[in-house]
């Protein structure tokens, strides 16, 4: 039943089919963010949505007969559009006759542009537009989450310009998200939406979607061994330093990570790691990033860089910022999100220290604080043809302009300057026929026509270093 | 082979787990480990959400050498070397046929629990497979979110109830509060688990992945959720701005009886309200057998709801029930769908109030305020290992305690939960409680050992578990 197309709208749906106009043939749809704090967005996570709900034979006799039981069941009454959903099974051989355009994955659009399209193909088919709708607009989710990452990497970014060493952006934040999340699925295309923008993870089901959805060929993020809590506490509080000292030892090459704050990191990282594993520390052919979890970051930080500078060493780059011995290094993995992340890079600079010095790891303020308001998103209707003959519609509620939607068929089109805008056949009568639509039809009658690759996704929205400048960076607050 | 690398349970861990099995003391025998909401505004919660977590992902034979090879492939890429506990898994496959050695212990789904009490423990049931216990916290750990919605929703309910005992007539909160979530969510098996946490509560939904997930996971038989046949814009607007009229005449011609919803602020509410349904359609609704529920989907809430009830009121009549407030005639009640949420729910049912109105008229439906806007943070959850066995030393308590967070120590040793005569929870170990703690019976049951699930909970036990008794609710602590 969880695979049964009929079962995955909002229960409202079934009944729509009886509340369109007479002879409505045509339902076209649209898809924006209507705002909020994020001035652009990357376009992201419709293919997963295509390729695992409505590509191939989606609808069968079986499915029509399951779903037509549980939704009776549900409604005390049989309000389903058999009719249509019989017709598709005859007609289209249980496919679905949609088109879908949207903007190549990975292209960053501003808010409040057409990112997607839905029409259906058959005119005896209209109410199948809407009916998608559900499951096509959780595709606000993966389009937050890498949108709200890339934001991320121009604060970092920026940060490592002004500080240090810009190659180390790409692992500069690393997703800590599986546990925090709500499902598996959910942190299967979170994690691979926040790898649009960086390479690093544990949460693996990510780099399964990757592959599985979106033909990513070589794995697409890394990560390192690193203890938990329950690894340094199982060797009890009298043992702490043979607990980091087990763990130098059973990776003696390579980057790791050490959680370094089950009693007291500031005695962890000044007695153990600086003076009595000093030397191991030094001699390792690695790097042993140390991880404070606790407390506030800023003040934890503040103290940890200089007692590690003090016992470590380092350099003065050529930049004017202390770089601590590459032998060491921090993650700090709790309390992080967009803020707090721009907090920290300042504070680090303030105080002289390279961003170079710090690793981000990040959990729910990665993958789960987040919801369909964050960016406004909706799916609305914005064109019908009753009749054959086509008319513009739109919400407009008196009482929210914001709720206003964008009248007739819509195209996105790029302007000589590189940027968006979208039009419609009603507002821009003389531009719309000839204008170039940037919306790609990707899916028609149950065919996947355009596929992309994580490879170009994440080219197609990575950040140009010398176009940071001129970037929309936003404000935290 | 490639699909089933998402039903491989070597990869549903944090990456970092596949290292820490060299990383405990030599020779540990048992990890221990245990869950607890740490805080939060939240005083009390409903254990919900394991049985799926178990049957989905643990149950059974789960490991095999197909997936071993698989995961140890894909690890070894992420990695760039190999460090799977290649001889743990081969044990399990051998000794096990690919069972988890494992035994968690839990309370029973649907009870209600105050926070900073032990909800739930784990650990191996073979010396072999210590590290085994940890390496399932993460999707475990995601527990947190149905626990989180259950609680979220009754919480929810006890204010509705508190508030329809007040004005009107309780027997109603089963449908007050209908869950819209399904688009708002981020993947459709969260939309599927954060449902059915609602329903453990409540009786609507438009998030018909809750009904099928209770059928599947919670031996629910019947149908455990309703709903009703509603528009939405398109279905108005596709009428056009001139024909309003004729879209909402159509409603009600489509659907002459029963309970029918009707979204009415394509436009202009209150005149839809005042002059369309008010006035225009005013008999034929009067006329109709059942309910037609308006549903107002902009504007501030209070402000429109408010006007809303004046205006229907006026329009459609009603009555002063025998606690003094004012119903509308049956032919009519109000859906708010939009913006709603506790803090927003517990604004209205304040102004109904004040305005002299029965929360009866009203019905709220919520979508990211039901099911999205909640993170583990909420109720701070977190499983911590307590205990562990090393050989030659024998089983310690062990605790984090970190100088930079008292809140994160985590409670030491093993864990019971116990109740007492007057039926207040509380968690006892086996560290700070030795006298008690040997003869205390647990509350905790084994759910699940070496495989297999030794209790299941249906839908209606859990509903009925964690049901709010109304004339208990003077006593009940509201948030």
């Amino acid at each position: 039943m969880e695979d049964n197309i009929l079962l995955k709208a909002d229960s409202y749906k079934i009944s729509h089919h009886s509340q369109y106009p007479p002879n409505i043939n045509i339902v076209y749809a649209y898809l924006e963010s209507r705002g909020g704090d994020y001035p652009e967005q990357v376009f992201f996570g419709l293919q997963y949505i295509l390729k695992k709900h409505l590509i191939g034979q989606v609808v069968t006799k079986e499915k029509l007969a399951e779903a037509t039981k549980f939704w009776t069941e549900h409604f005390g009454h049989d309000y389903i559009e058999k009719e249509m959903w019989e017709y598709i099974i005859e007609k289209h051989n249980g496919h679905l006759p949609i088109r879908i355009k949207a903007v190549p994955e990975g292209t960053v659009v501003p808010t409040g542009n057409v990112l997607m399209t839905i029409e259906n193909t058959d005119p005896k088919c209209p109410s199948l537009t809407t009916f998608l709708e559900t499951i096509l607009l959780q595709v606000w989710y993966p389009i937050t989450i890498a949108t709200n990452s890339r934001e991320i990497k121009k604060i970092l970014l920026k940060a490592l310009v002004r500080t240090g060493d810009p190659t180390l952006i790409k692992n500069q934040m690393h997703d800590f998200g599986f546990r925090g999340v709500s499902s598996y699925e959910t942190s299967a295309i979170g994690s691979c939406a926040h790898l649009t923008s960086f390479y690093g993870t544990d949460t693996i089901s990510g780099c399964v979607l990757a592959k599985n959805y979106y033909s990513a060929q070589e794995i697409a993020a890394h990560s390192i061994p690193a203890s938990e809590h329950s690894t340094m506490v199982s060797w009890t509080r009298e043992r702490e330093h043979d607990a980091y000292k087990n763990f130098l030892e059973i990776y003696p090459t390579g980057t790791i990570s050490c959680v370094s704050d089950s009693y007291n990191i500031y005695n962890a990282c000044e007695h153990i790691w600086g003076e009595a594993l000093h030397d191991q520390v030094m001699a390792r052919d690695g790097t042993l990033v140390i991880r404070p979890d606790s407390g506030n970051p800023l003040e934890v930080l503040e103290r940890l860089l200089n007692i590690l500078y003090a016992k470590f060493g380092g350099i003065t780059n050529d930049k004017g910022f202390k770089v601590i011995d590459k032998h060491v290094r921090i993650i700090q993995g709790d309390g992080v999100n967009l803020k707090t992340i721009h907090d920290i890079v300042n504070l680090i600079e303030r105080i002289g220290f390279s961003t170079d010095n710090l690793v981000f790891g990040s959990g729910g303020g990665l993958l789960q604080k987040f919801d369909r308001d964050t960016m406004k998103f909706a799916i609305k209707c914005s064109y019908v043809e009753i009749n054959g003959i086509g008319s513009p519609v739109a919400k407009d509620p008196i009482t929210d302009m914001g709720k206003r939607n964008k009248p007739g068929r819509l195209k996105l089109i790029k302007d000589h300057d590189d940027s968006y805008r979208t039009i419609s056949n009603i507002d821009h009568i003389d531009e719309y026929d000839k204008a170039d639509d940037q919306l790609v039809t990707v899916y028609e009658n149950g065919k996947l026509l355009q596929e992309y690759s994580l490879e170009t996704i994440r080219a197609t929205c990575d950040i140009d270093i010398d176009r940071l400048d001129f970037m929309h960076i936003m404000q935290t607050h | 082979m490639s699909s089933a690398m998402e039903n491989n349970i070597l990869l549903k861990t944090d990456s970092y787990k596949i290292s820490h099995h060299k990383q405990y003391p030599p020779e540990t025998t048992v990890v221990y480990a245990y869950l607890e909401s740490r805080g939060g505004d939240y005083p009390e919660q409903v254990f919900f959400g394991l049985q799926y977590i178990l049957k989905k992902h643990l149950a059974g034979q789960v490991v095999t050498r197909e997936y071993l090879e698989q995961g140890i492939d894909f690890w070894h890429k992420h990695f760039g070397y190999d460090i799977v506990n290649r001889e743990m898994w081969e044990y399990i496959i051998e000794k096990y046929d690919g069972y988890l050695p494992i035994r968690i212990k839990a309370v029973p789904e649907g009870t209600v629990v105050p926070t900073g009490n032990v909800l739930m423990t784990i650990e191996n049931t073979d010396p072999k497979c210590s590290s085994l216990t940890t390496f399932l916290e993460t999707i475990l750990l995601q527990i947190w979110y149905p626990i989180t919605i259950a609680t979220n929703s009754r919480e929810i309910k006890k204010i509705l109830l508190r508030s329809l005992v007040k004005t009107g007539d309780p027997s109603v909160i089963k449908g007050q509060l209908h869950d819209f979530g399904f688009r708002g969510v981020s993947s459709y098996e969260t939309s599927a688990i954060g449902s059915c946490a609602h329903l453990t509560s409540f009786s609507g939904t438009d998030t018909i992945s809750g009904c099928v997930l209770a059928h599947n996971f919670y031996l629910a038989e019947e149908m455990i959720a309703f709903s009703i046949p509603a528009s939405e814009h398109s279905t108005m607007v596709s009428w056009t701005k001139e024909k309003e009229r004729e879209a909402y005449e159509n409603i009600l011609d489509m659907y002459p009886n029963g309970i029918v919803a009707c979204v009415s602020d394509s436009y202009n509410i209150y005149d839809a309200c005042e002059h369309i349904w008010g006035t225009q359609l005013h008999d034929k609704i009067l006329e109709r057998d059942g309910t037609l529920v308006i549903r107002s989907d902009s504007g501030d809430p209070i402000e429109v709801l408010e006007r809303l009830l004046t205006i229907l009121y006026d329009k459609f009549g009603g009555a002063v029930n025998e606690k003094g407030f004012k119903v509308l005639d049956k032919h009519i009640r109000l859906i708010q769908g939009d913006g709603v949420n506790m803090k927003a729910i517990k604004e209205i049912l304040e102004l109904l109030e004040r305005i002299g109105f029965a929360t009866d008229n009203l019905i709220f439906g919520s979508g990211g305020g039901l099911l999205q806007k909640f993170d583990r943070d909420t109720m701070k959850f977190a499983i911590k290992c307590s205990f562990v066995e090393i050989t030659g030393i024998g089983g310690i308590a062990v605790a984090k305690n970190p100088i930079t967070d008292a809140g994160k120590r985590n409670k030491p040793g093993r864990l019971k939960l116990v109740k007492d005569n007057d039926d207040t929870y509380r968690t006892l170990n086996s560290i700070d409680h030795t006298e008690e703690y040997d003869a205390a019976e647990d509350q905790l049951v084994t759910v699940f050992e070496n495989g297999k699930i030794l209790c299941e909970y249906t839908f209606d036990t859990i509903r009925a578990n964690c049901d709010i008794d109304i004339d208990r609710l003077d006593s009940i602590n509201f948030m």
